[in-house]
């Protein structure tokens, strides 16, 4: 049987990784699936409680109460800054969307199995669509931050201005974590479980409640602290709206980790494209 | 026949599971801690296939239960590691296999939206096309609850017109179709014609040997993993028959001498 070149030409090999020019052209063609969809799921999220949506402006407001009722109050962290509340509200918040994010996209490839298994789509659409459902979720909490540094007798300034610039910047980060913590926890299930653990260890060395550099005198050691993105999100975004110090090098490693994250993550994540879903 | 341009060419393929085997339990067995015990083995399900399927065909699949059809369609999607042998396609293959439920939380017309985005369909040509789509799954109010509330003949309706909404280049059908009534059965019949005329690909999992009969125009018949017969469908259906009845005369035998011949 004869079978024409030109035609077997355009088959492809299946199993591959994909060239990630296409890929990246394959993705932007789904993007309305990257906003429709997570802003239905946040819409729908509370749908079955009394209080419903409202819940994306309590949640945080009750949050703010406990951290500053147990640090502020009882445990009087504060070492006597300016402004610990405005400090407090910043850091929890902040520090509570990454690590949504991570507790999200670790679940994420399992959550949409289905949908896996029924079409054909680039499957970084599910992290990266994850990360867009928190940050839709965080737009309440972020009115609710800004409300409760005011109340705080916090006075705009103009580096308040780049607040939303440093939001962008976490967001390209949240896109690394999600991609990277997406492929992890399909690999690893158990990953799910151990994932809240580290998030609490985290949340100690990222300086939620305290300021790591009155503690840490060591410049070394500040610059091991640096590591961790978490830790240079609260210090760009302190300096921006509490008027917290601004160090060289969680400074250096909050764009780092914006450019380097995306980049990697979705490298890691596309090397398993084909196993997703089995 | 060479005008006959090639979706998928399939060379030599084999697919195997890694399992653990799970010997005969004794009381200390269940003492044991998980894994001692548990050999590993290999499952070879598809031993060596090869097959080219072409543009504007339909082409049937038969065989025993464990035969390896439905190890061949999923390896066919890329989804699954493949041992030895290669797998060219056109594009990847969509398979719409029975139970598969996309967001089953969700409502059948949110399952719509989200499986019409994830293909790639523009939000508005989705709502355009919401009234045909639901009016082609045709579940009555059972459109607006949870997937998951499904019956399998519904679920198959939802999963079938999804699944099309885009004409794929390749669509696998696992049995899919089997659980849906006569209705639903000409309406999907309906589909696969269109896209077959589109110069689409069908491949067809069906224990039903008359559908293989009258809507296929090939057909394999799957045997240990390997292609046992190719060719017309009715010739093909016919060979798979003759060994079934083969094989029941075989046994009867057997069952025959080994109860009347005493030690
Ligand atoms: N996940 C798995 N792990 C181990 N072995 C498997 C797995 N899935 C299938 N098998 C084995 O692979 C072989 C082929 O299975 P497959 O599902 O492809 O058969 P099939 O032809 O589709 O059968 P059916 O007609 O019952 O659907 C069988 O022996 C089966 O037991
Ligand atoms: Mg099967």
């Amino acid at each position: 049987m004869l079978i024409d070149d030109h035609s077997e030409a355009d088959l492809v090999t299946l199993g591959h990784v994909p060239a990630m020019r296409d890929y990246l052209a394959d993705l932007w063609g789904r993007r309305e699936f990257a906003v429709v969809v997570p802003f239905n799921d946040v819409r729908v999220q509370n749908m079955n409680t009394k209080l419903g949506p409202l819940w994306h402006v309590i949640n945080p407001i009750m949050q703010i109460a406990v951290y500053w009722i147990i640090f502020g109050v009882v445990l009087d962290v504060s070492r006597g800054m300016d402004n610990y509340l405005g400090f407090l509200i910043v850091g929890v918040l902040l520090f509570t969307l990454s690590s949504r994010v991570l507790l999200d996209s670790v679940r994420a490839m399992e959550r949409d199995e289905g949908l896996i298994r029924s079409v054909q789509f680039p499957r970084a659409l599910l992290p990266i669509s994850a990360v867009i459902e928190q940050t839709m979720a965080f737009v309440p909490a972020a009115g609710v931050l800004l409300v409760a540094l005011l109340l705080t007798g916090e006075v705009p300034d103009v580096s308040w201005l780049a607040f939303p610039f440093i939001l962008f910047i976490q967001f390209l980060i949240n896109i690394g974590l999600g991609l990277v913590g997406a492929r992890a926890g399909f690999a690893v299930r158990d990953l799910s479980q151990i994932i809240s653990h580290v998030i609490r260890m985290l949340f100690y060395f990222s300086g939620v409640i305290f300021e790591v550099s009155r503690y840490v005198e060591d410049p070394a050691l500040l610059k091991f602290f640096a590591l961790n993105p978490f830790y240079d999100i609260l210090v760009v975004a302190r300096w921006s709206l509490v008027n917290g110090e601004l160090l060289v090098w969680p400074v250096l490693g909050f764009f780092a980790y914006a450019t380097i994250l995306p980049a990697v993550g979705m490298r890691f994540f596309v090397k398993a494209e084909h196993r997703y879903g089995g | 026949m060479s005008d006959r341009i090639p979706a998928a060419i399939i060379e030599d393929l084999h697919v195997s599971y890694r399992a653990y085997e799970d010997p005969k339990r004794n009381l200390r067995g269940f003492t044991m801690k998980r894994h001692e015990g548990l050999r590993q083995t290999r499952v070879h399900a598809v031993r060596g296939v090869s097959l080219t399927i072409y543009e504007g065909e339909t082409l049937g699949i038969i065989g025993a239960n464990g035969s390896g059809k439905s190890t061949l369609m999923v390896a066919m999607t890329g989804l699954m590691p493949i041992d030895s042998g290669s797998l060219r396609v056109r594009s990847r293959p969509r398979l719409l296999s029975v139970n598969a439920a996309l967001r089953p939380a969700v409502s059948g017309r949110r399952n719509i939206i989200i499986g019409g985005l994830a293909l790639g369909i523009a939000l508005a040509e989705v709502t355009e096309r919401m009234d045909e789509i639901i009016d082609f799954v045709n579940i009555g109010e059972a459109i607006d609850r949870p997937m998951r509330t499904y019956s399998s003949g519904q679920r198959s309706r939802l999963g079938f017109a999804i699944a099309t909404m885009s004409p794929p280049d390749i669509l696998l059908v696992d049995e899919a179709l089997v659980v849906g009534d006569e209705e639903f059965k000409a309406r999907s019949q309906e589909k696969i014609d269109e896209i077959v005329k589109g110069a689409g690909a069908v491949v067809i999992i069906s224990h039903s040997l008359p559908d293989i009969r009258e809507n296929t125009d090939r057909a394999i018949w799957m045997h240990h993993g390997e292609i046992a017969a190719e060719g017309d469908p009715n010739e093909v259906v016919d060979a798979y028959v003759a060994m079934v009845h083969e094989d029941r005369e075989e046994r009867a035998r057997r069952d025959h001498e080994n109860g009347s011949a005493p030690e």
